[in-house]
């Protein structure tokens, strides 16, 4: 790998950048980007540059982006430096937006949206099977309090209070 | 006419395992594929079947790899 | 352009409702939310905005609650309403029925994705009993709008079948009740006095294709030495448009539309291509772009071309249509009267490449000859070189297992604008689509690379060019643009089942 050459005047909290004579390698502080809006950016390079994603340590993320093209001026890598961090701003912020209006974006496409099959037929409920788990149910809201806690329904308990009598 | 093998080293923590199985069939068809995996790292060495294009197919390889790690939701 | 710099303008979240955003021009940020709602804003607006220091007695304060934009005041309901608005095509099932009866063809273009048959393949002719049991799918569909649409190859060169589909369809609907119609896509070579006397009875739209000036269609459809394909489609325009005014119908409303496929011929001609429709009588141009189906793959070398120099082409032909309905000339662009619906009157026209989630399956099937179903007409040209990847089953496959298929399933989810990591961050996301069958055949996966996809590139620079347009405001421009959104229903063709 050619010597790299660091680039002064690098947007606030990238914490470093060096160029090469093709690719530009940015990296940042994983703290104030998270991957997600590391991700969001590196995707719009996709188009125009060889994009890879590495982790050199704990807390840190490193973008490499390789020109596609010959680059004629080492300009173009540099300003690659500016617009990457414009991008991951805007991919950041855009994150802390849709985070913020969550539940007003889930209320609005539940209320407007809903199917186009149509209803079951008889056919289709004689073929569902009725004794598969229909529901993720993390909080065991679908739960009998007895699956819960262990305890038997109070059939089971009748049930084994006769064989007792029975075996006694 | 095959070239020199080159070996990527994708992120555990950056890329998805499954991203990576599904770029290697998708592109079989441009280089030979060895997979092999660290505690930190998916490898994957590369040999390109067209030398006059062998930077293009790494490095459109490793973009299909971001793109399709992307679609998932990153990784889990 | 000098970009937008997040950097300097330090954006804090907390005041906007959910938005999106993109710079189409100097001073010009164009702002869209859930609902499809937009906003054009200046580069001060928009950094008072990102910050949260919209002054609150100011009149952009009021158009920001207006539309929707601030989450203090965000009205839950009006989006949810607008919302369903713009997607009430997920309540309905199929809608386009797309059936081929044919894959002969007298007629040999250069960019044909059909995959079109020599005219002696009469083994590639639907047959009766494939046609209806095609017609029973279609009517099982659970959208109460059914449309047939006869493609080929060259319909007419089947057209017993095409009779038996008609006739079979308009009894069965008696008893089943669908707002039925017929639509054609025909080169008009093959049409006599009878066949048009037929196809008008019976109420069938009539669509055909002009490349452009007669030199430019004859270089790309030809047709037997002795035949012109361009004349031969110009006569039977100016017939059908007769037929239509003797049949009392209003010829503003009632004329035959043409098709046009765009290839690097036509890039430097749009001014001869507006010119040829216009004197036609036609009055949309559709200005597609090649696609990469059939043919068209084979001679892409010739024919194909970067997606910047269409949308040059695009920016010139429609500059040029606008000139001329200043004129009085009525003339307009299918793919901007499309957006253009989406984007001024929040309505969907229901273009099913151009929705999302796209028609693949859940809005459009199409049947091929020999009796296979496919997702759509693109999923069946690619199973003519031998990838049945859009198969879903057959004419005797149920409605419910065809439309319930995981493949429409999976076209479904991938056609969703919103999991795709580009589409999910555009401006354009309310009013756009995308084509699964095209990302599966350009890019290797039915989700595609909206990055590097050249329908997203085609659709960004439409619309690009559109709201710069709309950002301008030009008055007669603007009242141009809502002439071209108004859609005026041919109830004439709904065959209506007898009481």
């Amino acid at each position: 790998m050619s010597e790299q050459s660091p680039i002064s005047d690098i947007p606030e909290a990238l914490v470093s950048a060096a160029l090469t004579e093709r690719s530009v390698s940015i990296t940042l502080d994983a703290e104030l980007y998270p991957l997600q809006a590391v991700y969001g950016a590196s995707y719009v390079f996709l188009d125009r540059c060889y994009v890879f994603l590495d982790r050199p340590e704990p807390g840190r993320l490193r973008a490499t982006l390789s020109a596609k093209q010959a680059v004629e001026e080492p300009e173009a890598l540099r300003q690659l430096v500016g617009e990457f961090a414009n991008e991951l701003l805007s991919c950041a912020w855009r994150h802390q937006v849709t985070q913020d209006n969550r539940v007003a974006i889930e209320t609005v496409t539940v209320q407007a949206i809903a199917g186009a099959m149509g209803e079951p037929s008889l056919d289709d409920l004689a073929d569902f099977d009725f004794t598969d788990e229909a529901l993720d149910d993390p909080l065991g809201i679908a739960q009998s309090w007895e699956e819960k806690h262990g305890r038997k329904t109070p059939a089971e308990a009748e049930g084994e209070r006769g064989e007792e009598e029975a075996s006694a | 006419m095959t070239t020199t093998a080159t070996e990527l080293r994708f992120h555990r923590e950056v890329y998805s395992g499954e991203a990576i199985d599904q770029a290697v069939k998708t592109w079989s068809n441009f280089a030979e594929f060895e997979l092999s995996e660290s505690d930190q790292h998916w490898i994957v060495k590369l040999t390109p079947k067209h030398e006059p294009a062998a930077a293009r197919i790494i490095g459109e390889f490793g973009n299909y790899v971001l793109g399709l790690t992307v679609d998932r939701g990153g990784v889990q | 352009m000098r970009p937008i710099n997040l950097v300097e303008i330090q954006p804090r979240s907390g005041t906007q409702a959910f938005f999106r955003w993109r710079q189409i021009g100097e001073d010009t940020i164009l702002v869209t939310n859930l609902e499809g709602n937009w906003l054009i804003l200046t580069r001060d607006e928009f950094t008072q905005f990102a910050r949260g220091e919209v002054p609150p007695d100011s009149p952009f304060h009021q158009r920001l609650i207006d539309k929707n934009f601030l989450r203090s005041h965000y009205d839950v309901q009006a989006a949810a309403e607008r919302v369903k608005a713009r997607k009430y095509f997920v309540h309905g099932g199929p809608l386009l029925h797309v059936m081929v009866v044919t894959l002969r063809c007298n007629e040999t273009c250069v960019y044909c994705h059909a995959s079109r048959a020599n005219m002696d393949a009469v083994e590639t002719d639907m047959s009766p009993e494939t046609a209806r049991k095609a017609v029973d799918l279609a009517l099982s569909s659970t959208n109460g709008f059914v449309t047939i649409e006869f493609q080929g190859g060259e319909p007419l060169v089947n057209f017993p079948v095409v009779k038996e589909i008609i006739e079979y369809a308009t009894e069965r609907n008696k008893e089943i009740g669908k707002r039925l119609e017929f639509t054609m896509v025909s080169n008009f070579s093959l049409l006599d006095e009878d066949k048009l006397r037929y196809l008008m009875e019976h109420k069938v739209q009539l669509c055909t294709s002009i490349d452009g000036p007669e030199e430019l269609h004859n270089a790309q459809r030809k047709l037997p030495q002795t035949h012109n394909a361009f004349q031969a489609a110009a006569k039977w325009i100016k017939r059908v448009n007769e037929a239509y005014v003797e049949m009392g119908l209003d010829s503003t409303l009632y004329h035959v539309e043409a098709l046009m496929t765009t290839t690097k011929a036509t890039l430097d001609q749009y001014k001869q291509v507006v010119d040829t429709y216009v004197g036609l009588g036609c009055k949309t141009i559709f200005l597609r772009p090649i696609d990469p189906f059939g043919f068209a793959e084979r001679a892409r070398l010739r024919l194909e071309y970067p997606r910047s120099k269409y949308l040059e082409f695009y920016r010139n032909a429609v500059d040029y249509m606008i000139e001329l309905n200043k004129q009085g000339v009525e003339i307009l662009e299918r793919y901007a009267a499309i957006f253009l619906t989406k984007i001024l009157r929040g309505e969907d026209p229901n273009f099913l490449d151009n929705r999302s989630p796209a028609g693949a399956g859940i809005g459009q099937l199409a049947y091929s000859y020999d009796g296979n179903v496919y997702t759509c007409d693109e999923g069946r040209m690619l199973a003519a070189s031998q990838d049945d990847t859009f198969l879903l089953g057959t004419v005797d496959t149920p409605y419910r297992q065809i439309v319930g298929h995981e493949t429409v399933r999976a076209m479904t989810i991938a056609t969703n604008l919103d999991q795709q990591p580009d589409c999910v961050n555009c401006a354009y996301n309310p009013y756009c689509g995308t084509n699964a069958a095209y990302n599966y055949k350009a890019q290797g996966s039915i989700f595609g690379r909206m990055r590097d996809n050249n329908v997203c590139a085609v659709h960004k620079g439409i619309q690009d060019y559109l709201f710069e347009k709309l950002a301008e405001n030009d008055p007669q421009v603007m009242k141009i643009f809502d002439r071209w959104t108004t859609i005026r229903p041919r109830e004439h063709f709904v065959q209506e089942p007898d009481a």
